[in-house]
């Protein structure tokens, strides 16, 4: 109950902090608004008729939710850590009960809610905006812990940025480098045709690869397409994953600080 | 059976490049007892407490109630670190529910608002509070699971004088209850005040260690009785022999001299060396006797921060002391300093436009 009780502490004071942040709670949900809107409505999906978005609507779905899944823990978990140094409240912290892993836990569960209205968001956005058709399966309901995963894998990354980096500044700018280049080359929102051959196995060291075949698996039926399966299915995906965020929450934990 | 102290720190070393943040120090602080830290900007205080708390490494030896403080009850210890800032937008009571609901057991919010006086401002975002309420927002924060050892880093930097003494009144009923308390300020007030021993750090290293009136009996140099000429004569250097008297002071210093005290003369003003306040009134008789006017006679007794300045060398040169007014080594510091036998009165090494005289 200890535990739980200070977990709960953390996390309610950080999501009040960042929802009386009304500009961060714009952007934060603004940012994948956009991302659709230009490429699902504007740019436009192209069925066939090749080009970057040439797949069916629905194959994009895991690249626009993971806009959110990683862009946002990346940066927010970054600049958090950075703006708690700066403060001094790790130092603060350091002598109450709360463990680092506590610490990252409670900032985890704030961007999991935000993360999860914004995916929402998103699928609605993707439903509406660009056609997608969604699969109505009890097989949907496994996108919950393909997004909580990676939600957990990506906090304990921006842990990682947060103790590296050694302002708000660099971390932004570190999550912005790092975040971009995985956002396209993770079997996102290109397909594996449009890239060289031996670049497969490089997607393989993005734990972002594992979020999107394993979402895909449950949004996007490849029948009908030359689209391939996505290698190790949902559930190989899933377990990837879920082994990927446990080893990137540990080290995340440990990443906290707690000296000056 | 004798209790081990609160803190135990030993031999504790710690440098950032080539600077020395802690060079040796050792200390102990019992349970009660108020442990004021006092130095230069980057004596080492901080880092000392950090030390102390665990949250920054360093050679040497430091026990927390028996264990090493980052893996000590943490609950027992309360820090306001120095350059502190809680989030912005939580309203004071939700901050200090928020650092309550890190310990198992915490004191109810209320009473801490109370304690801190901001129970009419708990519902204001803690960053639209002033200065100083902010500050008082933290030494709540620091008091909320009610700690048996609390750090206070400048703990009422910014605060009005009224919250001040409403913190001193806070430390004072907590050491009372037997919470051990380490706190550093450049307050000499509060310092001299609050503390039951005040440990002096240099260059990161203690210098003295001691009661206040300890130190300020050893190191802080005798009382002075100052006079200033009346208005109308410019001040001026004077020579030692007194000749050219024209600003006032040598009219001041026959006079006083004449009645029995040992003066110094210097930037327009008459020094007088360790004067009892019972001597106070044999100086004005012997100034009214001699027809001498004057602007102001000034009584100080020394304090903790005239043993400060010594002790750091960064005595104030105003009325230069001749000999003492910077003591550079601590253990040249004469404690005495009486009548002109001691302690910075006895013309030695003095500056150019300073004379002493003989009664």
């Amino acid at each position: 109950m200890s535990r739980l009780r200070r977990v709960r502490a953390e996390a309610t004071a950080a999501t009040r902090s960042f929802l009386r942040r009304r500009t961060a709670v714009f952007f934060t949900f603004f940012f994948p608004v956009i991302l659709v809107v230009i490429f699902g409505a504007l740019v436009r999906t192209r069925p066939g008729g090749g080009g970057l978005f040439a797949a069916p609507a629905a194959y994009y779905v895991p690249g626009y939710l993971a806009t959110v899944v990683l862009f946002t823990p990346l940066s927010r978990i970054g600049s958090e850590i950075a703006r708690h140094r700066d403060d001094s409240r790790f130092e603060k912290l350091a002598t109450t009960p709360l463990t680092r892993g506590e610490w990252l836990a409670a900032h985890t569960l704030v961007n999991l809610g935000v993360i999860s209205v914004a995916s929402l968001l998103i699928l609605g956005l993707v439903v509406g905006l660009t056609g997608a058709t969604l699969p109505v399966a009890p097989a949907l309901a496994l996108l919950v812990p393909f997004v909580a995963l990676a939600v957990v894998l990506f906090c304990g990354f921006g842990a990682i940025l947060g103790r590296v980096a050694d302002s708000q500044d660099g971390v932004i700018a570190a999550s912005n480098t790092i975040a971009l280049p995985l956002l396209f080359l993770s079997d996102t929102f290109l397909t594996p045709s449009l890239l060289p051959e031996w670049f497969a196995n490089a997607a393989l060291v993005s734990p972002l690869t594992y979020f999107a075949r394993g979402v895909r698996t449950v949004t996007f039926s490849p029948t009908g397409t030359d689209l391939p399966a996505p290698p190790l299915g949902t559930t190989g995906n899933l377990a990837v994953l879920a082994a990927l965020a446990a080893v990137f929450f540990a080290v995340g934990a440990v990443a906290v600080p707690r000296t000056e | 059976m004798t209790r081990e102290p609160v803190v135990v720190a030993e031999d504790l070393r710690r440098s950032y490049g080539d600077t020395v943040a802690l060079d040796g120090v050792s200390l102990t602080v019992e349970a009660g007892e108020v442990f004021g830290l006092v130095g230069p900007n980057g004596a080492g205080k901080t880092t000392l407490v950090r030390a102390l708390t665990g949250t920054t490494s360093v050679e040497g030896r430091v026990r927390v109630f028996g264990d090493p403080p980052a893996e000590g009850d943490r609950s027992r210890v309360g820090l306001l670190p120095q350059e502190f800032a809680p989030a912005g937008r939580l309203t004071v009571r939700e901050l200090l529910a928020y650092y309550a609901g890190l310990y198992d057991e915490a004191r109810p919010v209320d009473a801490v608002l109370d304690d801190v006086g901001l129970a009419d401002t708990a519902d204001t975002w803690y960053e639209e509070l002033s200065g100083g309420q902010r500050r008082r927002a933290c030494v709540g924060a620091a008091l909320v699971n009610d700690p048996d050892l609390l750090f206070l880093d400048e703990p009422t930097t910014g605060i009005d004088p009224a919250g001040r003494r409403a913190v001193w009144g806070l430390v004072e009923s907590l050491s009372a209850d037997g919470t051990a308390v380490v706190l550093t300020s450049h307050s000499m007030t509060e310092i001299e005040r609050l503390s039951d021993r005040v440990g002096l750090l240099r260059d990161g290293g203690l210098v003295a260690v001691g009661p206040p009136g300890g130190l300020v009996a050893d190191h802080a140099g005798p009382a002075r009785l100052v006079v200033e000429p009346a208005d109308g004569t410019e001040p001026s250097a004077t020579g030692g022999d007194g000749a050219q008297g024209d600003d006032g002071t040598t009219a001041l210093a026959d006079a006083l001299r004449e009645a029995g005290f040992t003066v110094t003369v210097g930037d327009g003003e008459v020094a007088v060396e360790a004067v009892a306040p019972t001597e106070i009134g044999a100086a004005v008789d012997g100034l009214d006797a001699a027809g001498v006017d004057y602007d102001a006679l000034t009584w100080t007794e020394p304090g903790l921060e005239d043993a400060y300045l010594r002790l750091t060398g960064e005595a104030f040169e105003g009325l230069r002391q001749p000999g003492a007014s910077v003591v550079d080594d601590p253990t040249d510091a004469d404690p005495g300093g009486h009548g002109g036998t001691g302690g910075g009165n006895t013309g030695e090494g003095g500056g150019d436009e300073t004379t002493e005289v003989e009664a």
